[in-house]
């Protein structure tokens, strides 16, 4: 079973402070973690290959993981710096330029990173859109079971849903 | 760099090198910045001296504007890039482009003041447009060679950082640094009117930046 945010961020925090088992583990459950992330991405006898890089930088730039902050989304930060310039390697002798923008962030991601983007958004978003969207789009209610949770109007349930959906869409188009 | 045969072989190497390190977060990268650009501003006083007529109420309206955005543009963006030394996903900020949107408008009203002017044949405060002095370009090179070592400082925490998104660190070090130069610098030069500080002073912040665009991503590149 893939190791949750919880416990990431305990064994980075043990690896920060110098705990080489606690190291051990974290590594290869990063490697688990980043074999999956790969998967969509890259052809398979590649993904070794990034792992390992991905490994190297986690180990190398330890120090700039603050515990204050989610420790997958570190994680998929660097898994994708180290994407793009792998992308950027085996397509130079196509003479194209290949830009960061280019790593097109996949639709069907990984249930966690998914789930932890899209806290990050509806947060952003005021309690009545964010909270009929969960019910609706996430949790599968009826629009009428949300109107009598939430005493909001059907209509005005439709209207907020609408409304939410079209700022997260902005709220992902400028996110990195 | 070692290609291991398997990763736990990898993983087992790392462990092995592993020590316990101290956390480096976006206040650092601030931290240094600053320090570059208190260094920066006392590097320019002891070379050209404090101009203490800003003190006497002889400075310009444009001086303290122009300085002021100067200021303002320079903390924002070092702001920016101090926050993107740590890996994260999530919005990026854009105050760094609009307070250089804002500190553009400086030199703008230098370039439309002298259009103005010149259609209507006077050429008060802004002679030196088209016939730059020895003076006016020496502030330009002063204020690149201040921002220079503002840069520096903020290269070196990109280096020990983890930015990941390198063209953005280039931009925002050459804005970052080119506006606390250039106001490191301004704190020297008596020269307060407007066309001088707008195409003078301000103007060099966009040439670090291009400058640093390209220069900056090979040196900070992990």
């Amino acid at each position: 079973m893939l190791a949750d945010e919880p416990t990431f961020a305990r064994l980075m925090q043990a690896t920060q402070k110098g705990d080489k088992a606690a190291t051990n583990v974290l590594l290869s459950e990063v490697g688990v973690w980043l074999e999956r992330y790969f998967s969509r991405r890259v052809p398979p006898h590649a993904i070794d290959d990034l792992v390992q890089d991905v490994l190297i930088a986690v180990h190398t730039k330890r120090a700039t993981w603050d515990p204050k902050r989610p420790f997958l989304p570190w994680l998929a930060a660097i898994a994708r710096y180290r994407w793009v310039d792998h992308l950027r390697r085996v397509y130079k002798h196509d003479s194209k330029e290949l830009m960061e923008e280019d790593a097109v962030e996949d639709s069907d991601e990984d249930v966690v990173m998914a789930r932890i983007s899209l806290d990050r958004l509806l947060v952003q978003l005021p309690d009545k859109q964010s909270e009929v969207i969960e019910m609706v789009k996430i949790d599968g209610l009826s629009i009428r079971e949300a109107a009598s949770r939430t005493g909001q109007s059907e209509s005005l349930v439709k209207v907020n849903i609408h409304r939410g959906l079209k700022k997260l869409a902005a709220l992902v188009e400028k996110a990195e | 760099m070692t290609r291991y045969t398997s990763r736990q072989e990898l993983i087992a190497a790392l462990a092995d090198d592993l020590e316990p390190v101290s956390r480096i977060n976006a206040r650092h990268g601030a931290a240094l910045i600053a320090f570059g650009t208190i260094v920066a501003g006392a590097a320019c006083i002891a070379v050209f001296g404090f101009w203490t007529g800003m003190l006497a109420g002889k400075a310009s309206p444009f001086f303290w504007i122009s300085n002021g955005l100067l200021a303002l543009a320079g903390a924002a963006s070092a702001a920016g890039l101090a926050a993107m030394g740590v890996p994260k996903v999530g919005l990026r900020s854009t105050a760094p482009l609009w307070s250089a949107g804002m500190l553009a408008v400086v030199p703008l009203t230098a370039i439309v003041l002298f259009m103005t002017l010149e259609s209507g044949h006077s050429h008060d405060h802004v002679g030196h447009l088209m016939e730059p002095t020895m003076t006016d370009l020496k502030c330009a090179a002063c204020s690149l060679g201040a921002a220079a070592i503002v840069a520096l400082a903020a290269i070196v925490y990109l280096r020990r950082a983890a930015p990941v998104s390198l063209d953005r660190a280039g931009w925002l070090t050459g804005l970052a640094s080119g506006s606390l130069g250039a106001l490191a610098y301004g704190i020297t030069c008596p020269l307060d009117d407007i066309t001088h500080l707008g195409i003078y002073h301000v103007l060099p912040v966009a040439a670090a930046a291009v400058i640093a665009r390209f220069l900056v991503p090979p040196l900070i590149r992990w």
